[in-house]
């Protein structure tokens, strides 16, 4: 456990250092340069490390959601240190994964960044394959590598482009290139939103988020779904306040790519029975609902609204805090489950409510917040991108007026969807009665650690929901930051972004009506509860009503894949179900078994085919390393001689 | 001080109309099947009746099955606040009234949902997932028709809903006649009325919300009939905004009116027409999914179309 102790203590101190000025910078403005030098010919000369508005808001979030999972991280290692584990490898790759996410969001160098974003990713994928002895978590931590190693090329690609043509590695000196030449600026972005999307999980780039988050034990993947593909929005952010003003092309792709990343994630949540990788899909959804908040502020830099702008960016920064909120609850509440039960499966699970009641209650809390029902805070952040999406309805321009109305529709559908999604889940996990009775039973609820991280979290999802007019207004530089950029050159219309924005945060008199209904309602809920309490003091117990059939038992409850197959049903061409069935055989059968998969259509008909390929291409050069050193001599000599051919022909030829 | 006094009136009637709602229908249906039929009061007297009696609650259930009746009558009436009632206006009339009025009324469906499946029945189960699945295609055409009339009046409170002819003339009168029609289907589907779900049998396979009150008794059975027979005569009241001009005078007298015509109607609709199956309820739902398509072209048309 010394590990432990160091790795807390190294995260404490660098809460310490960094709170209070990224704080500072959030309140009231202003940036904190460092600049840092490593030797006097490195290239990393002159380094910038800036925490502006936008950096000070992901430096928070990174800051609280580390350590919170540090501390959960305590409660879930617990069981793996009895068993003599060692974990000192995973703490140093955690506090490893912290420190580089800061990093990230502070240095404002091109290469520094690139550096820092691989020690991101390298400290992540040692993270996910913590339970390394298992063949499918080293499948799962394989992909994802592959899949960031796709993700930093384009990055790269867009740096080295940017480098290449400013002349310098720094961040401010990409902004006049990019404002100079708006084409440009269109693929520069394109190739960014490629690279950094991977890393968010934007569909169609998202297959490794539901191996990944499954195969990671809980507090890892609370950190990799809560706070590091946020990285990835930094990246977009910061991409978009280089560029100043975007074009309609890139505001239309960010929303068109949103709406179908959200419904994506949310409609393969709700086929999910597996409940680590519905709650990865559900990430992917709400990396959606973030990804339309974006595109609505575009919207409104593209066609010159300020409050649609305002809006759209101010409920996509509010839902980046709100998810990484709420998913950590939720993959803590998976971790508890896992650590008490041994089953991620839904399907064997019920009834935990009556002996894990905190885990339960941290859980439903978190699901009304994800499922955007007031009075919690996920519900505050989707209000925003609605609101930004009526008003950009006053656009009178005809595609927009189209895709806003349906992204009007798809948001509400997604929004229903997730109630689907999580009802369901909460009710075949904690509701009812335990549906396999193989399945171990946990006696009492886990313990302190992994209880308090909880109740912290959930504690701040009501603070957001009940009192959303003082979060809201601790947005305002951030979001002002990446919307100012755009009106930089133009004074007046600087002014009446200022005016718009002191009216939006300060007054946000439909934000304190919220405050006021939420805090009403459960008042309301509370005083009838008591009511109800002193007035029905004799309630008898039975068991369910069975219409008259008083044997039915824990088989004939409705599970997670009933629950959920009408809806599914009407759907069935988006998914792909790979059944494996063994039909009972002679009079007496001894054995049959039934499962279904449900496959991600992606990876069923792209990525798998196409890999097929690649492994049919190359097999055709399988022959030419058959390990007989003679014929290694022999390429040697054939290519030898192509060159020597090619040297002469050009000599002849130029 | 009449502002104060409209408030009262407001939350009375809300509290007060959906009983009488229930008993017109009820009263309907006793008409055309050659009854006399009860009082129009009886729900209300079924109400007082279920409160005074005590309950029973199954072995399997915990303290969500006991909290979520009050969830669902509270989260009922904070929507009506949002709502055009009887004074023609909502309480709150407030920008985003709308989405605050549909995701108040998504906690209520959220905690009817987990206390149906909190019981472990496979009954309260089948209803939960039917009437989940229902809420998915509902909702969007809802946002869809609702976003559609927002945005040529460029007002966000459910007052625009009212302004749809003096906003878009002749296309206004199409769009009002499909916005009336939609939101009847979602009054029929909501408020689980026939054809989508027979509310007057009980312990039938094909029920939808009923089956998912089965195990509820007393006080919480009280609250959960009144809650859905609330939520009808909310989304009743769209439609007479819709349909009465603002500012007419006399306003309530011509609500109650229309009230009573959509409960007539809703009667007639259950006593001369059967269930639909369970497998073409889609199909049925879809349709206001269809009439949402066909306002948002019906706008579209009218606002780039010249």
């Amino acid at each position: 456990m010394i590990g432990y102790f160091i790795g807390i203590i190294i995260l404490l101190l660098v809460f310490l250092a960094y709170f209070m000025p990224a704080l500072g910078v959030l309140l009231n403005g202003g940036e904190i340069i460092k600049t840092l030098n490593f030797g006097s010919h490195s290239v990393f000369q002159g380094i910038n490390a800036v925490i502006d508005p936008i950096s000070a808001f992901f430096i928070l979030i990174i800051l609280v959601m580390g350590i919170i999972s540090m501390v959960y991280a305590k409660g879930y290692l617990k069981p793996y240190v009895a068993q003599g584990k060692n974990i000192n490898y995973h703490i140093m790759f955690f506090v490893t994964l912290v420190l580089s996410m800061l990093a990230v969001v502070t240095c404002q160098n091109a290469l520094f960044f690139i550096v820092c974003w691989e020690i991101m990713s390298l400290s992540s994928f040692f993270l996910v394959i913590f339970e390394n002895d298992k063949k499918e978590i080293l499948d799962a931590g394989v992909k994802y590598l592959v899949f960031m190693h796709i993700s930093v090329l384009f990055i790269i690609v867009v740096f080295a482009i940017l480098s290449i043509k400013s002349g310098s590695y720094d961040f401010a000196s990409f902004a006049p290139i990019l404002k100079s030449n708006r084409h440009f600026a269109d693929v520069i972005f394109l190739l960014a939103f490629i690279g950094f999307g991977i890393k968010s999980g934007f569909v169609p780039f998202h297959n490794w988020l539901p191996d990944a988050h499954p195969a990671a034990p809980s507090h890892v993947s609370a950190i990799m779904s809560g706070v590091m593909i946020k990285t990835g929005v930094y990246g977009i952010l910061r991409i978009i306040s280089l560029i100043g003003a975007p074009s309609k092309f890139i505001a239309y792709f960010v929303l068109i790519i949103s709406l179908i990343t959200a419904l994506y994630g949310v409609l393969y949540a709700i086929s999910q029975n597996d409940f680590k990788r519905m709650l990865a899909y559900s990430s992917i959804e709400n990396m959606g609902i973030i990804g339309i908040g974006l595109g609505v502020g575009l919207l409104g830099l593209a066609y010159n609204q300020p409050v649609v702008a305002l809006l759209g960016f101010t409920g996509s920064a509010l839902h980046t805090l709100n998810h990484s909120i709420f998913k950590e609850l939720l993959f803590f509440a998976a971790g508890n489950i896992y650590i008490k039960t041994h089953t991620k499966n839904m399907e064997a699970l019920g009834g935990l409510i009556k002996t894990m009641p905190c885990t339960a209650g941290f859980c439903l809390l978190a699901s009304l917040a994800i499922c955007a029902l007031p009075p919690l805070n996920g519900f505050i952040s989707e209000v925003m991108i609605y609101f930004g999406l009526f008003k950009g309805l006053e656009i009178n321009v005809f595609s927009n007026f189209i895709i806003l109305a349906f992204a009007i529709a798809s948001l509400a559908l997604v929004g229903t969807m997730a109630i689907l999604c999580f009802t369901k889940a909460f009710s075949v996990i904690f509701l009812g009665n335990p549906r396999d009775t193989r399945m171990l039973r946990p006696e009492n609820d886990c313990d302190i650690f992994m209880l308090a991280p909880m109740g912290v979290l959930s504690i701040m999802a009501l603070i957001i929901g009940l009192f959303p007019q003082y979060v809201v207004k601790m947005l305002s530089l951030p979001v002002f930051h990446v919307v100012s950029a755009f009106h930089v050159q133009n004074p007046a219309v600087m002014q009446t972004t200022k005016t718009l924005s002191k009216l939006m945060f300060e007054q946000a008199v439909f934000l304190q009506t919220l405050c006021f209904i939420a805090l009403a309602l459960l008042i309301c809920i509370g005083l009838l509860m008591f009511l109800k309490l002193s007035l029905y003091k004799k309630i008898e117990k039975a068991e369910t009503w069975g219409c008259g059939y008083n044997k039915a038992d824990y088989n004939a409850q409705y599970t997670a894949s009933s629950y959920v197959s009408p809806f599914l049903s009407m759907l069935k061409p988006l998914f792909k179900n790979v059944f494996n069935i063994e039909k009972p055989k002679k009079i007496f059968p001894s054995s049959a078994h039934f499962s279904v998969q449900i496959e991600d259509i992606e990876e069923a008909y792209l990525i798998k085919p196409v890999l097929k390929f690649d492994e049919w291409f190359l097999s055709k050069f399988e022959k030419l390393q058959d390990g007989n050193l003679q014929a290694y001599i022999k390429y040697g000599l054939i290519f030898l001689a192509i060159v020597l051919i090619s040297v002469i022909l050009g000599s002849i030829l130029l | 001080m009449i502002n104060f006094l409209n408030t009262i009136f407001s939350i009375f009637a809300l509290l007060f109309l959906p009983f009488v709602m229930v008993g017109i229908i009820k009263k309907t249906k006793a008409f055309w099947g050659g009854r006399k039929g009860p009082s129009i009061f009886q729900p209300l007297y079924d109400f007082i009746k279920l409160l005074k009696k005590d309950s029973v609650i199954s072995n399997s259930t915990s303290f969500i099955f006991k909290l979520a009746p009050l969830v669902t009558i509270v989260c009922t009436v904070f929507a009506g606040l949002f709502a055009p009632l009887i004074t023609g206006s909502a309480i709150i009339n407030i920008e985003m009234g709308l989405i605050i009025f549909a995701y108040i009324l998504g906690l209520n469906k959220f905690f009817a949902l987990i206390s149906a499946m909190d019981t472990g029945s496979s009954f309260e189960g089948m209803g939960a997932s039917r009437e989940a699945c229902f809420t998915a295609i509902v909702e969007p055409a809802f946002f869809m028709i609702i976003a559609s009339i927002m945005a040529i009046s460029h007002n966000f409170t459910f007052d625009s809903l009212s302004k749809i002819i003096q906003n878009m003339g002749n296309y206004g009168v199409l769009i009002c006649i499909f916005a009336v029609l939609a939101l009847f289907l979602m009054v029929l589907i909501e408020g689980c009325r026939v054809p989508v779900d027979d509310p007057a049998t009980h312990l039938e396979l094909t029920m939808i919300h009923e089956v998912m009150i089965l195990d509820n008794s007393g006080f919480d059975l009280a609250m959960l009939t009144y809650a859905a027979s609330m939520k009808m005569l909310l989304i009743s009241s769209l439609i007479v905004k819709i349909i009465i001009p603002d500012g007419t005078p006399y306003y309530p007298i011509y609500y109650l009116a229309a009230i009573l015509l959509i409960s007539i109607i809703i009667g007639t609709i259950e006593s001369s027409m059967a269930r639909i199956r369970m497998s073409h309820v889609f199909e049925f739902i879809f349709i206001m999914s269809s009439f949402a398509l066909v306002i948002l072209s019906l706008t579209a048309v009218r606002v780039f179309g010249g």
